[in-house]
């Protein structure tokens, strides 16, 4: 292959090279190959017949004056039903021991959606997790934030949402790990090859030992996959992406590497675009929609934190786990109060639903304030009034625990999905006192109030 | 302005070609501290090896069009302008002999109680690559401590990496040196060896002597070596020794299947001695002055512990010393993020005599009942939440009348300050996961399972 140009300097991240041709834009790939293995540059910056390359892993043992090749199409990932059950890294190589019988690929770095293609008239994706579809109902194409401590059950949730949407819908999903734990990443794999979910999702991982450009390539390829499946079969496919933050963590390294001026808190000048870029990319089409759950890790415990922000702008609503309910055993753990979504709008999931939602909140925030109360004063003290709220709470509450399919061999209990009209009757008959006088045991880990137990 | 360097870099080739043959050779032109800026060396490659001649040696820390930047790790005299430098052609290594179980050493392969060098030795990359994700396997066996608060409420498992932060005088040290002194038992009951790399960055040689006395004293030797560089080593060799340590840890593993338990203490003055570096070599500062990568540089170091799937293990217990008993300042939260869960000392707890002074109310392990027998698992659960809640009501009723307390109430907080009165233990005086489950039994009868 011709030799496109040369290293002439190399700091961990910022590798130059003197360029022999006019012909190297943005984004392309030099390649060098030594006896151990290939080393692959991506071009970032280019002045005149200078370009600065990032590096895709170490730089120990370049030298000055090697000669780099043109990598043909640039940055690319498999673009076909075969990325099912594969593990990629960030560079859309496989790292599963997998083999791709007929490459088909594509550059990650795809074309911006345009307006008219956009599609936003996105229905509601019932998930049949209770407490999800009636505090936080997910719409088609939405992007929610996944926040919580591990040890709290985001992986079980995870699995859950994959597994129920898989049979309501047929649609696969895309996870991709960015600058987290390689024990998470690989248990995440092992469980799913257990759960025999395996087969239904296609995953990317860069995880936090590798280097700062696999951080921040990862997103780009995990993005293409979740296309494929959106564009080409057109699904409604999910979107795992953890952890967001990991992301333009990653891009700062590199931004620091090219002493490019920094931003607050030493984020990149381009933090905004950057973020931009990839958040746009994650919509829905009038084929097919891309939902998403983005972790964002918060840095130094502040929450004002410039990027977190950033990120947030783009969110459309949150789902929080809490280790108190959790140590509970109540499962799902999710926190009610600090869960929200745009769709809860009496336009969007009705009337109904929308009133159910005020009085739930009302009588779980009262019910905190009671608890305090019972504490000290025992429950005879209270009101008629506050005591039905009192027991009407507990009801709801272990109402909205469920047993799910994916965590079985844990529980015993055989999975359940609710349908949204039977879990608003049930949900409104427990508040209106039609089982006041069935015991609050009665009400956990089960599917909807109708069928039998 | 490339056009000008392109000619320059040519005109410099040109040169050192017609020379012949002094390919490898460069002057110091510029010093700071311990980064010197070397012309020459045109065909250094990054990261290797290079001596300022009878002065000292570095390695290639960054190769710019004209110049080479080189980070001294050794010097013996004084380095000059002008002076000789050259290269080696092949990477900065450290050096690993088996000989050194029991002994302190340095990276350049120094017993450092006699100042001498081991005869049987063989040089180790200082960082290898990170183990793969699909090389990694599930962490599920216990890695006992001895200590009940840990191995029965937020138990460490072997792979797993394990974060000890807590103030000054706390006993992070001391619960280190108790896991590590805990294994002697261990492996005389079972024979199942595991190898203890204590890892020294930054602390005084006094410290340094101490704690191999403790550790002499305690029979823990046979498997143990400490890996050190003291505060007065050149900051490069500080920052680079974790990774040292971390490379042997992992020529156990991958070549002899071992399970090796490490501690790093500690990585707060770690990131403090790699912000120097980043300053000194011009790289701009982020949040609390910190470079970018502080983060990476911690991740990819702590990545190294995991339990491999050819049957070997690498924990890790770091430990970050706090100010004020903030732990959620920039470098704890980010080793906070990366570890598997943190042990949190406090002063509070340590003045009032409850040793270790674990707070439990903050500690985590996220592996937790993955990592316990199921006898443990089952009792553990139950005391963790017994205790928490007695914690989080201790406070609300402190102050209240105990007469007017519902009498669950009063059980709930007479168990948990017994819980908390059998959970202190002085140092170095482990006891058995059998020991562990009688005493706790005890305490509830039989409602506490």
């Amino acid at each position: 292959m011709k030799k496109v140009g040369r290293i002439i300097s190399i700091s961990e991240l910022n590798v130059k090279v003197f360029l022999y041709t006019n012909d190297i834009k943005l984004n392309d790939i030099l390649v060098y190959e030594d006896e151990k293995m290939k080393h692959k540059f991506e071009v970032i910056e280019v002045e005149d017949n200078l370009a600065s390359c990032i590096p895709f892993d170490s730089v120990n043992g370049l030298k000055k004056g090697i000669e780099l090749e043109l990598q043909e199409g640039g940055f690319q990932i498999q673009y076909s039903d075969e990325i099912l059950g594969k593990v990629f890294n960030s560079y859309g190589d496989l790292i599963d021991n997998n083999t791709i019988e007929k490459e088909v690929k594509k550059n990650v770095y795809s074309r911006r959606l345009t307006l008219e293609e956009l599609d936003i008239s996105g229905k509601i994706l019932w998930t049949g997790i209770k407490v999800i579809d009636f505090f936080a109902p997910i719409q088609k194409g939405y992007k929610m934030g996944l926040l919580g401590g591990a040890g709290v059950g985001k992986t079980v949730l995870i699995k859950e949402i994959i597994n129920n949407v898989y049979k309501k819908q047929n649609s696969n999903a895309v996870f991709i790990g960015i600058g987290e734990r390689s024990r998470e990443g690989k248990e995440l794999y092992d469980e799913m090859e257990k759960d025999e979910l395996l087969d239904k999702i296609s995953m990317v991982f860069g995880q936090m030992g590798e280097s700062p450009c696999s951080r921040a390539k990862a997103v780009y390829s995990g993005l293409t996959l979740a296309e494929y499946l959106r564009d080409e079969k057109e699904q409604d496919v999910l979107l795992f992406i953890d952890n967001i933050y990991r992301f333009v963590q990653a891009m700062s390294e590199i931004s620091t590497e090219l002493k490019r001026v920094p931003i607050e808190n030493g984020y990149p000048t381009t933090m905004l675009s950057d973020i931009t870029e990839v958040e746009e990319r994650i919509n829905s089409t009038n084929k097919g929609s891309i939902t998403s759950f983005q972790a964002i890790y918060i840095p130094a415990d502040d929450i004002t934190d410039e990027a977190v922000q950033t990120v947030l702008t783009h969110l459309d609503g949150q789902i929080v786990l809490d280790r108190k309910i959790a140590e509970k055993g109540l499962h799902p753990a999710i926190n009610v109060f600090k869960s929200s979504s745009k769709s809860i709008d009496p336009e969007v999931i009705g009337k109904r639903h929308y009133e159910l939602v005020e009085t739930a909140l009302k009588y779980f925030s009262r019910y905190n304030e009671l608890e305090q109360i019972i504490a000290v004063l025992g429950i005879d003290e209270l009101s008629d009034e506050d005591k039905n709220i009192f027991y009407r709470s507990r009801k709801l509450r272990n109402y909205f625990s469920q047993p799910m399919f994916v965590a079985r061999d844990y529980t015993g209990l055989e999975g359940k999905m609710v349908d949204i009209n039977d879990l608003l009757n049930d949900v409104s008959d427990i508040l209106e006192g039609k089982y006041d006088d069935v015991d609050e045991e009665q009400f956990l880990y089960r599917g909807s109030l109708n069928e039998e137990k | 302005m490339s056009t000008y360097i392109d000619n320059l870099l040519n005109d410099k080739i040109k040169k050192i070609k017609e020379e012949n043959n002094i390919f490898d050779t460069g002057v110091v032109i510029k010093i700071k501290d311990y980064i010197v800026e070397v012309s020459g060396l045109e065909n250094v490659s990054f990261f290797e090896k290079v001596t300022i001649l009878g002065k000292g040696i570095g390695y290639v820390n960054a190769i710019y069009e004209n110049t080479v930047g080189v980070a001294i790790v050794r010097e013996t005299r004084p380095i000059k302008i002008g002076d000789e430098v050259s290269a080696s052609g092949e990477l900065f290594k450290a050096i690993f002999s088996e000989d050194a179980l029991g002994r302190i050493i340095d990276l350049f392969g120094e017993d450092k109680l006699t100042g001498k060098y081991f005869k049987n030795f063989k040089y180790i990359d200082i960082e290898r690559k990170i183990v793969p994700i699909m090389d990694r396997t599930a962490v599920n066996r216990p890695l006992c401590t001895g200590i009940a608060g840990i191995d029965l409420i937020y138990p460490i498992g072997k792979g797993q990496r394990q974060l000890i932060i807590g103030d000054k005088k706390t006993g992070k040290t001391q619960i280190a040196l108790d896991a590590i002194v805990n294994q002697r038992s261990l492996s005389l009951q079972n024979k199942e060896e595991i190898i203890c790399i204590y890892i020294a960055v930054g602390k005084t040689k006094k410290e340094i002597k101490t704690i191999y006395n403790e550790l002499l004293k305690r029979g823990a030797l046979s498997y143990t070596l400490l890996v050190v560089a003291t505060n007065d080593d050149k900051p490069p060799v500080q920052s680079l020794i974790p990774y040292v340590g971390l490379s042997i840890a992992e020529e156990y593993m991958m070549h002899q299947k071992k399970d090796v338990l490490v501690v790093i203490d500690d990585l707060k003055k770690h990131a403090e001695i790699y912000r120097e570096i980043s300053l000194i070599s011009n790289k701009s500062p982020g949040r609390e002055a910190y470079p970018s990568d502080i983060f990476y540089y911690h991740s990819r170091l702590l990545e190294k512990g995991c339990q491999h799937k050819n049957g070997g293990s690498i924990t890790i217990l770091p430990i970050v010393e706090t100010k004020g008993g903030d732990i959620t300042d920039y470098i704890s939260t980010n080793i906070i993020s990366i570890t598997d869960g943190q042990i949190v000392l406090s002063e509070k707890q340590f003045a009032r005599g409850q040793k270790p002074a674990i707070d439990y109310s903050v500690s985590v392990s996220r592996l937790g009942g993955a990592v316990q027998t199921e006898d443990i698992k089952k009792l553990g659960a139950n005391i963790r939440r017994k205790l928490l809640t007695y914690l989080e009501t201790k406070d609300v009723y402190e102050l209240a009348n105990v007469d007017e307390m519902s009498s669950d109430l009063k059980t709930k907080l007479a168990l948990g300050k017994k819980i908390e009165e059998a959970l202190t233990q002085p140092k170095f005086s482990p006891m058995s996961q059998e020991e562990i489950l009688v005493r706790f039994k005890a305490i509830g009868g039989e409602n506490i399972l």
